[in-house]
């Protein structure tokens, strides 16, 4: 008696495990891995549900992180078929054309002929909501006795490295750095997070971000004009993809004005050039 | 090379290890006499931080202390503190998380404490406190010993929840494995060796240390038979 209840449960376990290993894979759907900034995270989103309406076949999965982590992942072999990146720094890393000044490690992931901008967003000054006792209206106020503790995302997120440019421009970079006030982020939803929290005082996110955020977080302040490089998306193919006809599909619905549309209604502006 | 980080791990581990130590050996101490339901409830939940993924126990602390949390909006209110974002929020996440630690060692070590010494101590009409003190933690030693180590060790190398509660601050509130992190994200691979290697060292002197006391202090757990056979033979313990 006990030795074939024994030998039920094994067969039980077996054919369980057995059934998760063997199941049947669903025949013809092609996934594409989108490896994209973390302020894109609501808007692709939305894209990556309308593409599934209009290609059923194909899967639109998302991956979003700082475009430092994702440049990083890429790069130590992550399995990606389009990158979208939050500012040209990280997208240059990997593209072989753009040179060896800003290229240094020589890296070709990015399949040429490929790359084009897709959004263009602005940097703003954010506050928790409803939490602004000291007044806090302009980017410069970082530095007086206002803001005790004011979050940006680190120098490996697109967002810390426009932060960093607007406070080079305003001359005050390096005295915050000396004040001890900044804590740093790994990426903008991290730093929108910490604000919503009323963990700090201020922090620096994209409009777009703060936009998502809305009933947690109040814009204060937009970058002044000219403090930072215009901060525009690149977007591209990559060339180890194993299904370079569906990415380029998906590449050229990023760009149409069904998608322009979208990215629009969450903040994005057009990239311009 | 900025050492903050050295000395800002240091007293974090430290006195949260102090905090630990206290708090788990009492929970451990009237835990084991307590009815076996009570029991059973009491050691899941009290084991739970140690269980949990250290990111969920950041979550939950950084909803209660933060400043728009229940415990954290009181604070701010009445003492103007912030329980967030300074030095002492990474102790409270290390306290958290190493204090199953301590409390399931201290506990073990409890019950594996042969219950017949005290017994004979209290008909010798010795008070609870000296029998505690003088005769079940000496004997005890061992594993309370090796919580603490675990415990510190634990909090030294505490990065989840301490990441949530206190960010990184250069100079304020940076840990060393905090650091290690940014170190890396930034590209700075040389000083996150650095960084890696300090931490090995202290971890591995630490360890080194303890296993030598352990091996000056061991003796065997002695029954309280032996005790008295010993006593009875007119051999002195």
């Amino acid at each position: 008696m006990k030795r074939s209840a024994g030998v039920l449960r094994s067969l039980v376990l077996f054919f369980i495990l057995g059934s998760l290993v063997f199941c049947p894979v669903s025949e013809g759907a092609t996934e594409l891995s989108v490896f994209a900034a973390a302020s894109l995270t609501e808007s692709m989103t939305r894209v990556a549900e309308e593409y599934g309406k209009l290609v059923p076949e194909v899967t639109i999965v998302c991956n979003f992180d700082s475009s430092g982590t994702l440049k990083t992942q890429i790069e130590q072999g992550a399995e990606c078929d389009l990158f979208i990146s939050a500012g040209q720094k990280q997208m240059n890393e990997l593209d072989i054309s753009a040179g060896p000044k800003v290229n240094k490690a020589g890296l070709d992931f990015v399949k040429q002929g490929t790359r084009f901008n897709i959004v263009s967003n602005k940097v703003v000054l954010i506050v928790p909501k409803g939490r602004n006792t000291k007044g806090i209206s302009d980017f410069k106020d970082v530095a007086t006795d206002k803001v005790s503790l004011v979050a940006l995302g680190n120098s490996d997120v697109p967002v810390g490295q426009y932060s960093e440019e607007v406070y080079k421009n305003l001359g005050l970079w390096d005295q915050l750095k000396e004040m001890n006030r900044i804590t740093y982020g790994s990426n903008v939803k991290e730093v929108l997070s910490q604000v919503a929290a009323a963990a700090v005082d201020c922090g620096v996110v994209y409009g777009t971000d703060a936009a998502s955020a809305e009933g947690r977080v109040e814009v204060v302040a937009h970058a002044p004009e000219g403090s930072h490089r215009p901060i525009v998306y690149p977007a591209a193919v990559m060339r180890a993809t194993r299904k370079p006809v569906a990415a380029a599909a998906f590449a050229s619905f990023l760009r149409s004005p069904e998608c322009a549309a979208i990215f629009e209604s969450y903040g994005f502006s057009k990239p311009g050039k | 090379m900025d050492l903050f980080p050295l000395y800002n791990s240091l007293r974090v581990a430290a006195i949260s290890t102090v905090i630990t130590f206290f708090t788990g050996i009492a929970a451990a101490y009237y835990i084991a006499r307590t009815p076996r339901i009570v029991k059973g409830v009491l050691d899941c939940v009290l084991t739970l931080p140690m269980v949990l993924p250290p990111t969920v126990v950041g979550f939950f602390l950084l909803k209660m202390i933060g400043p728009l949390g229940p415990v954290g909006s009181r604070v701010l209110d009445l003492f103007g503190a912030k329980l967030v974002m300074v030095w002492y929020s990474a102790i409270f996440a290390t306290t958290i998380v190493t204090f199953p630690l301590m409390y399931r060692t201290a506990r073990g070590a409890f019950e594996a404490f042969d219950k017949t010494l005290l017994y004979s101590g209290q008909t010798l009409g010795l008070s609870n406190t000296f029998l505690f003190w003088r005769v079940m933690m000496p004997n005890c030693r061992q594993g309370i010993l090796a919580g603490t180590v675990l415990a510190f060790a634990r909090a030294l190398g505490e990065y989840g929840a301490t990441t949530m509660v206190t960010g990184y601050i250069p100079g304020r509130t940076a840990t060393i494995s905090t650091s290690v992190y940014q170190f890396w994200r930034e590209g700075n691979d040389a000083l996150a060796y650095k960084w890696v290697a300090v931490n090995l060292i202290i971890s591995a002197a630490v360890l080194i240390a303890v296993n030598l006391l352990e091996n000056r202090y061991r003796q065997p757990l002695r029954a309280a038979k032996d005790v008295l056979s010993d006593e009875e033979e007119g051999v002195r313990p």
